[in-house]
């Protein structure tokens, strides 16, 4: 890759799109006007909302005591509001609860209940009859002093009851249908309460005690993370990752279908392509561009929320300003996040034939990326090993968990949250690439969508193994089964159901769907599935070799599942699991079910169909860790499906090397096999056999083996895949075309062909 | 000088099947002449030009552009050719002087010698009007010009021309005729595809007649004149096609 090439194409791109007015409205002029004229409307609207006078039915206000005051002059008293001039906010019309003759008071309240739902009042109070003489009997009653005397006898219960009048329930008509009416129910609510109080304290004072018996003490609260981060700080800091996520994607989004689907749409794409530039550095200079862009949609969006809301917010105590070490860190984290929704964009856009289509997956990335940015705003979500793994949500984890001061247990983190994301930002690279490399991308004519004729095409053009596309879609098959599988079957209870269970997933979720496929979508399944008579070549030397280095790189495998397990710890489902396992009738039951029958299923699946699939990309790395991320998946413990993946790159590489399934299936098979012997060992079988003793070190978890075997195995095993490596395996059109492409890009200079003339 | 051996190109497409886009097809052109890729729509031109561009793959045989092979060498090939078609177009948004720079760096050469040879090259394709002018507020004539210009800007051994002279107004074409005429004389390899009898009887030293992927004829326009004693090329054209429709027909 020349640097001066996507140096050159950058600048372009840059120029190009700053001459584009759309881009620069989307980008510059939209973020600066938008959140002013937000802040401003949202500033005007809830002015407008809370000045607003609402109307009151009154009924039965006959009934009120004169002392204290609820009523004066057709208002509330001013002095039950928290601001004297907020009595006017409620405006009070006075029914009578006379009744006319032959009606009841059912009928007052029923006619008032009419108008409130009508809207003629946004509410109605009702105090009901002999409302103010039973608490003014209440009143004398706890002057006499019943209270003190009822309490005395020790039966303050029954006296109270007997002396105390009951008074009746003054009540509130509203309707939670209509905002008003609930802004008016809120009003009423408070001024009652105040009122109430005051009440209680007339009663307090009439019986000769001071107003502050009924409140004896104040509570103090004092709130640290206030003085730290300043308040709100909380509020920001969900909000604001959300935001930015939401506008870098935004401004990584149209940018990239400007530049790629629109490129293909005026016809220049091919102009660029003819060039010397190589795809990578058109779609590196792309991308930077869009980055840039997104990068900067990003923060004018954020920097001109944050001084709108400084502005206007500082007005609301309870929200307060974001801080500047939150601007810090959405900073950092911007560039991570842009770069990967800049690929996932590019990739896109490369994707669609024109601006038109590029403009439909906006949604569909959205709806996919919306949830990730918001899922961890949900309470009680944490950083952890689990959703540190799970792109965009971790980095937003990541950052909160940083704004909240943990630095430490971002610190522990941190790697997997980095190396996540760095992972999926090269596979979407890759994957851009990958569509630039691809003429039925580039040169895609709309065809007419029929599903019949594409099934017809499926079957008519199969080739002796399956294609790229038909390996993933395998793959999601046993994925998307393996859940809805895992939902219905319940958790097993003793050996009998944990067998029938793995048998099930095993042969029905895994192997099926790979077999049906082989057989239905290849001419060739049993090349496919690597046990064509070709794969036996190698079979003789291969299938001990990967016997044997199953065996010596057991120790290996253990040492670095104790690192792991050491540094995210697993709940006690595998407890469970193993005591489970304790349950089988006998070693051989147990290692047909968890050895031999996954071995078989798994291999059949993954390394052959999978892994067939997927050499057609050309890249044989590229396959064997792709159907290793699979297999990693097909595990349903995240402890154990790392450990998959490496294991299945092993696997993966073995069957690309031997080009057969069976020493595949072997190593799995001794792997497994093993794992389940090292639950075996008992401190009374180590004192029989005193090699044992020799091999294994104990551990607080357990048995595993002594630091010098591990060494060893690692010697030994490098040793075997050296061998394999040595191998010459059968590569497929695509590879071989790979291998002419990379020797033709070191000849370089020098022309290969001699034709000249 | 461009060697093409068999080349063959599939795609793959859900009615047909196989479609058979090119089938064998084999030339050789040299520099110091105009070869021209005869044939009607959909013959197998583009396609074959497009490979040779690098920008298609193809499914089988062999093409070599001054040596460098089109698959395995393919950002060699397009050092060595200036490639024009009516798919590649001008950029809307940069001026005739930029989009002319631009591809000139691209192509590797420094900001003192390309400034001279553009100030050259725009004397000659008369080309100073425009140079400041934004590439969607050009005529057809004036884009055409400057694509010929981006085309030939670090001075290729080999020029390909896919129907350059399509939805041209005939003072256009003429003067684009001229243009690919003047290359011939310095010496370049030139391939030339059009479906137009007249611009190749005016212009190709050398004619290959393609047909739904087959290479019908080959050879000097007196020659082949000679073979089918027929001496207007647009009926020898028509004869080769209704022929090998003919044969194809009865095969069927």
């Amino acid at each position: 890759m020349s640097w001066s090439n996507v140096k050159l194409i950058l600048a372009r791109e840059i120029r190009d799109q700053l001459r584009d007015r759309r881009t620069l409205f989307m980008i510059v002029v939209l973020p600066l006007l938008l959140y002013p004229l937000l802040g401003m409307s949202f500033f005007q609207i809830s002015q407008f909302m809370q000045e607003q006078p609402t109307r009151v039915l009154v009924i039965g206000a006959d009934h009120l005591v004169e002392e204290p005051p609820l009523v004066e002059n057709n208002r509330f008293a001013s002095d039950l509001f928290s601001k004297p001039e907020k009595a006017q906010l409620l405006q009070l019309e006075f029914a009578s609860d006379v009744l006319a003759p032959g009606e009841t008071l059912d009928d007052v309240l029923a006619r008032a209940r009419r108008q409130v739902e009508a809207g003629r009042y946004d509410a109605a109070i009702h105090f009901p009859p002999e409302f103010a003489e039973r608490l003014e009997r209440f009143r004398q009653a706890s002057t006499a002093g019943v209270f003190a005397q009822g309490s005395a006898e020790g039966h303050p219960d029954s006296s109270d009851q007997q002396i105390l009048p009951e008074i009746p329930r003054p009540e509130i008509i509203f309707t939670t249908a209509n905002e008003r009416s609930q802004i008016t129910f809120a009003r009423l609510h408070a001024v009652l309460r105040r009122w109430s109080e005051e009440v209680g304290k007339a009663n307090l004072s009439a019986a000769g005690l001071p107003p502050a018996a009924a409140r004896p003490f104040e509570l103090e609260t004092d709130d640290l993370a206030d003085k730290k981060t300043g308040a709100g700080a909380v509020f920001w800091a969900k909000l604001l990752p959300v935001m930015l996520m939401l506008w870098a994607l935004t401004g990584a989004f149209y940018p990239a279908v400007d530049l790629c689907a629109g490129e293909k749409e005026r016809g220049t794409l091919e102009t660029l392509l003819s060039s010397p530039a190589q795809r990578s550095e058109i779609v590196v200079g792309k991308l930077v561009t869009i980055m840039l862009f997104s990068m900067i949609t990003a923060i004018l969006n954020l920097a001109s929320m944050g001084l709108t809301g400084w502005l206007v917010l500082t007005h609301l105590p309870t929200v307060g300003t974001p801080s500047w070490l939150l601007a810090l860190w959405l900073l950092v984290a911007l560039v991570p996040i842009s770069a990967l929704f800049s690929a996932l964009c590019l990739a896109l856009a490369a994707l669609a034939r024109s601006t038109k289509e590029g403009q439909y997956y906006l949604m569909p990335l959205m709806l996919i990326c919306m949830p990730l940015a918001v899922l961890p705003m949900a309470p009680g979500v944490e950083l952890n090993l689990g959703n540190s793994l799970i792109p965009v949500t971790n980095v937003v984890l990541l950052l909160r968990t940083l704004l909240e001061g943990n630095y430490l247990q971002a610190l522990r983190f941190a790697a997997p949250v980095v190396g996540t994301t760095l992972v999926c930002c090269l596979l979407s690279i890759r994957w851009a690439v990958d569509q630039f490399n691809q003429e039925s991308v580039l040169f895609r004519e709309s065809e007419r969508l029929d599903v019949g004729l594409w099934v017809r095409h499926l079957f008519r053009d199969r080739g002796p193994t399956p294609g790229v596309a038909m390996a993933l879609f395998c793959g999601m098959v046993i994925l998307i089964l393996k859940f809805f599988v895992g939902l219905v079957i319940p958790f097993p209870e003793d050996f009998a159901a944990l067998a029938k269970a793995t048998l099930v997933l095993q042969l029905a979720v895994i192997a099926a769907p790979a077999l049906l496929m082989s057989v239905m979508l290849t001419h060739s399944p049993r090349r496919t599935l690597l046990l064509d008579r070709a794969s036996w070549r190698f079979v003789p030397t291969a299938l001990p070799a990967a016997v044997a280095l199953a065996v010596v790189i057991h120790p290996v495998a253990m040492a670095l599942e104790t690192a792991i397990m050491r540094l995210y710890p697993v709940a006690e489902g595998v407890a469970v699991l193993a005591k489970l396992l304790g349950g089988a009738p006998n070693f051989l039951m147990l290692l047909l079910v968890i050895a031999v029958v996954p071995a078989v299923c798994e291999e059949l699946a993954f390394r052959g169909f999978i892994l067939s699939g997927l050499r057609h990309t050309g890249k044989k790395w590229r396959a064997i860790v792709i159907t290793a991320v699979f297999f990693g998946l097909a595990h349903s413990i995240l402890q154990q499906s790392l450990i998959a993946v490496l294991l299945g790159i092993l696997i993966g590489y073995i069957a690309v090397q031997s080009g057969s399934l069976l020493p595949c299936i072997a190593y799995h098979m001794v792997h497994n096999g093993l794992a389940l012997a090292t639950t075996r060992i008992t401190p009374k079988l180590l004192d029989e056999w005193p090699l044992l003793d020799w091999m294994v070190g104990r551990t607080e978890e357990g048995y595993t083996y002594g630091w010098p075997l591990v060494i060893v195995g690692g010697v030994l095993s490098a040793m075997i895949l050296t061998w394999f490596s040595r191998l010459p395996y059968q590569r497929t059109k695509e590879e071989q075309l790979q291998e002419a492409i990379k020797r033709g890009v070191e000849a370089d200079d020098e022309p290969l062909a001699s034709t000249i003339g | 000088m461009i060697q093409v051996d068999g080349l063959t190109k599939h795609y793959a497409d859900l009615r047909r099947g196989r479609l058979v886009a090119l089938d064998g097809i084999s030339f050789h052109a040299v520099p110091g002449q105009i070869y021209g890729l005869l044939g009607p729509n959909g013959a197998g031109k583009t396609t074959t030009l497009r490979i040779l561009s690098t920008v298609l793959r193809p499914t089988a045989g062999r093409a070599t552009v001054n040596g460098y092979d089109v698959v395995t060498q393919s950002s060699q090939v397009r050092r060595q050719i200036g490639f024009m078609s009516a798919n590649t177009a001008v950029y809307d948004r940069m001026t005739a002087w930029e989009m002319v720079e631009y591809f000139g760096r691209l192509h590797g050469l420094e900001r003192e010698p390309l400034q001279t040879r553009m100030e050259a090259l725009f004397d000659r394709l008369q080309m100073n009007d425009f140079r400041d002018l934004l590439g969607a507020k050009m005529s057809t004539g004036m884009k055409q010009k400057v694509s010929v210009a981006r085309a030939i800007v670090h001075d290729p051994p080999v020029l390909i021309f896919d129907e350059a002279t399509a939805g041209l107004d005939v003072l256009v074409a003429r003067a684009l005729l001229g243009t690919v005429a003047e290359l011939r004389e310095q010496g370049k390899c030139i391939l030339y595809s059009t479906h137009i009898m007249r611009e190749a009887e005016k212009l190709c030293d050398r004619v290959a007649i393609i047909h739904r992927g087959r290479l019908l004829a080959e050879g000097r326009l007196d020659e082949l004149r000679q073979q089918h004693e027929q001496s207007d090329l647009e009926e020898l054209f028509f004869q080769l096609i209704l022929n090998h429709d003919a044969t194809v027909g009865a095969k069927a």
